[in-house]
């Protein structure tokens, strides 16, 4: 096999990797800074639009209020954010007003439909307001509340009034109780993100290097300088497959190593994490080497993949379209099927990259689907072979190693099978 | 068996177009290149020069004939021969990521010198070649002839005993083309066997010990300058090969149709 010659090569290539500035960004520096920059601007960006929604006062239009509930526009004028308007105006200007960011809600009165017993000038109320403007549907919110505030008071009133007792009343509530505890429920929240920012982040770390590996060998013309050296195109092969592997399974590990550092360090600040689980994330400490293993075998895969698209490109711009539609490929399935009601069947075990996906979900909520893990393992291992094999024969290929590469992959099984047909 | 470093018989190589079928870059080479040999390859463009060397260095596989390296066939020990041989030509670029010294150093060892020389080796080369002061520089901040003087560096670095050279001097100024030839005739005086392709007639003349003069694909005559000038009657090499083009029977150019440059395939 001469493993001393694949080790050279790899280290070499490893060794310029890290001298390449856009693999560098791609493969370590995104992995790495992508979870606390999105967990910065999402915490940055909620406060601040909480602030700015919390500064804002509420314009509210009053109309068709009856004279016996006056108190409850006096506890809307004691709202110190809500501030009431007169509007001479129609319902449909009111709209408009709202529509156009004059007015936050109109507040319209109607008669009850059906009288009640103990309140006078009973009423049903519409409130008008429009979610596609977020100064409006704050504005619901309060005025809201405070009519539940004034609902609440009213009923009292009338309850005091027909003499129904406390207890009775007190009884008569609405508890809702969740049975998930809070490490379940980061938990499962995590299942639906970690597999598939796995699967993104391991393509996209290997994306630059496949390229460099092959297209960017041409485009610096040292593909003929490598192919001249005591090495065999089996070897050289093998050393490009394993650095891009690496730094596919690099990028997903530090993607990994990344958002424990991220919540880890949110858990520190709500309460200590608990001892069995990743730095406060709610991942079992038992998945970890599941979910390593997963990384492992989606870099090998994503790896051979991408090099088998990337080497009939003459330059990194061709790279980048050759490899796209594979990258795409990769992670799209897991975008559809990450919802939690998708179960893991046997028949998913065995779809390549899916499977993985769907393993790594599982483990985070702490199931142990001991046959699908095995499923996945060995149609894993199958596919990684199966792209391994046909990675290398590509690149081993003469008129792909020294021809143009137009056309790309199809156009050269193409042109194999035409030559083929005349062979024949 | 001859103890030539260098020897083919009946080297033949097609390549397969979609749009224009088969092409004969090469067709029935015989050549060798003895010891302190420079043997020029004298062609015009797409005569089938890089084609033949690409083959001897195994970059390309022959569809027919054989050749051997050090002994080595280079179907049958491809890996072996790449051993035995530096390859330089103006595409055979180098690392712009890396030093020159790291440069030798993958190059020394991918060849397999020994290990615990070189270190030695390289620092020799280093200083051989005028590199102490951008040894550990980037390639890429190199002006092009310090890259030159690396590239040819790395070809040797494993001390081959054979020498490929195609066309080396394409793209340089006359003082580095000349400095590159000085290098190359003083490999030659360290005993190495040269293979020299050009299609620079002056180049030959001056620095080729024989001249084997090649078009579409085939060999049409080898010798000396002298041994040329005999059988032509002719003083000037740029005659005499005109004169080998000219006389060269019609069904050699039939036979290989099509005989352009392909992308990247055969010169």
């Amino acid at each position: 096999m001469g493993l001393r010659q694949i080790w050279i090569i790899y280290r070499h290539e490893v060794r310029c990797a890290l001298r390449e500035r856009s693999i560098v960004v791609a493969s370590i520096v995104v992995p790495l800074v992508m979870y606390p920059l999105l967990l910065w601007a999402m915490l940055a960006g909620l406060s601040f639009v909480a602030g700015q929604a919390e500064r804002l006062t509420s314009r509210v239009a009053i109309q068709g209020l009856p004279e016996a509930h006056g108190a409850l526009a006096d506890s809307l004028a004691a709202h110190d954010r809500i501030r009431l308007t007169d509007w001479a105006g129609d319902r449909e200007s009111a709209h408009r007003a709202i529509a156009e960011g004059r007015l936050d809600v109109h507040v319209v009165f109607e008669p009850a439909s059906v009288g009640a017993g103990g309140v006078v000038d009973n009423f049903r109320v519409t409130i008008w307001f429009s979610e596609a403007r977020d100064r409006s549907y704050g504005a619901r919110n309060r005025v809201e509340s405070a009519m539940a505030w004034y609902r609440e008071a009213l009923i009292d009133d009338v309850r005091r009034e027909l003499g129904v007792a406390d207890p009775v009343w007190a009884d008569f509530v609405v508890v809702r109780s969740d049975v998930a505890t809070p490490v379940e429920i980061s938990r499962s929240i995590l299942a639906l993100v970690v597999p598939l920012l796995t699967l993104i982040m391991v393509a996209l770390a290997s994306f630059y290097p496949a390229i460099d590996a092959t297209a960017g060998e041409r485009e610096r013309s040292t593909w003929e300088t490598l192919l001249t050296v005591s090495a065999s195109r089996g070897q050289v092969a093998t050393a490009k497959y394993l650095y891009v592997a690496t730094f596919g399974a690099l990028g997903g590990l530090l993607n990994l190593t990344a958002l424990a550092l991220s919540l880890g360090w949110i858990s520190s600040m709500v309460g200590a994490p608990e001892a069995e689980e990743l730095a406060g994330t709610g991942i079992p400490l038992a998945a970890l080497p599941v979910i390593g293993l997963g990384i492992a075998l989606l870099a090998l895969f994503v790896a051979a993949g991408m090099l088998a698209f990337a080497v009939f490109a003459r330059n990194f711009k061709e790279g980048q379209s050759m490899i796209m539609p594979f990258y795409v490929a990769v992670f799209l399935p897991a975008l559809f099927l990450r919802s939690p009601d998708i179960e893991f069947t046997l028949a998913l075990a065995l779809v390549p990259v899916v499977n993985v996906a769907m393993l790594i979900r599982e483990v985070i909520v702490g199931s142990v689907p001991v046959l699908q893990g095995g499923v996945t393992l060995l149609a894993m291992a199958l596919s990684v072979a199966g792209a391994v094999y046909f990675a290398q024969w590509t690149i081993s290929r003469e008129e792909v190693l020294l021809g143009s590469g137009q056309g790309g992959l199809l156009r050269f099984l193409r042109g194999r099978y035409s030559m083929l047909r005349r062979q024949r | 068996m001859s103890d030539q470093p260098v020897r083919a018989e009946g080297l033949t190589k097609f390549f397969y177009d979609e749009s224009r079928g088969e092409i004969r870059a090469v067709d029935g080479v015989d050549l060798g290149c003895s010891r302190g040999e420079i043997l020029g390859l004298l062609g015009a463009n797409g005569a089938g020069k890089t084609t033949t060397l690409r083959m001897l260095c195994t970059v390309l596989e022959p569809t027919a004939g054989q050749a051997w390296v050090m002994g080595h066939e280079v179907r049958a020990e491809p890996e072996r021969v790449r051993e035995k041989l530096g390859f330089y030509s103006a595409s055979t670029a180098l690392y712009p990521k890396i030093t020159p010294r790291e440069t030798l150093r993958f190059f020394a060892r991918i060849n397999r010198y020994p290990g615990a020389r070189v270190e030695a080796r390289v620092d020799d080369l280093i200083q051989r070649f005028g590199l102490a002061d951008y040894a550990d520089s980037r390639v890429e901040k190199l002006s092009t002839g310090m890259k030159q003087k690396v590239s040819i560096a790395r070809t040797v670095v494993h001390d081959p005993p054979v020498l490929i050279f195609d066309e080396p001097t394409v793209g340089l100024d006359v003082l580095n083309a000349i400095e590159l030839r000085d290098i190359i005739a003083g490999l030659r005086d360290h005993g190495k066997a040269i293979l020299f392709s050009t299609h620079i007639m002056s180049e030959a003349e001056q620095l080729c010990d024989r001249i084997a003069i090649i078009h579409h694909g085939r060999i049409l005559a080898t010798g000396t300058l002298d041994e040329l000038r005999d059988e032509t009657g002719l003083h000037y090499l740029e005659q005499i090969f005109v004169h080998y083009a000219q006389t060269a029977p019609v069904a050699m150019a039939d036979a290989s149709r099509g005989g352009g440059r392909l992308a990247g395939g055969p010169e």
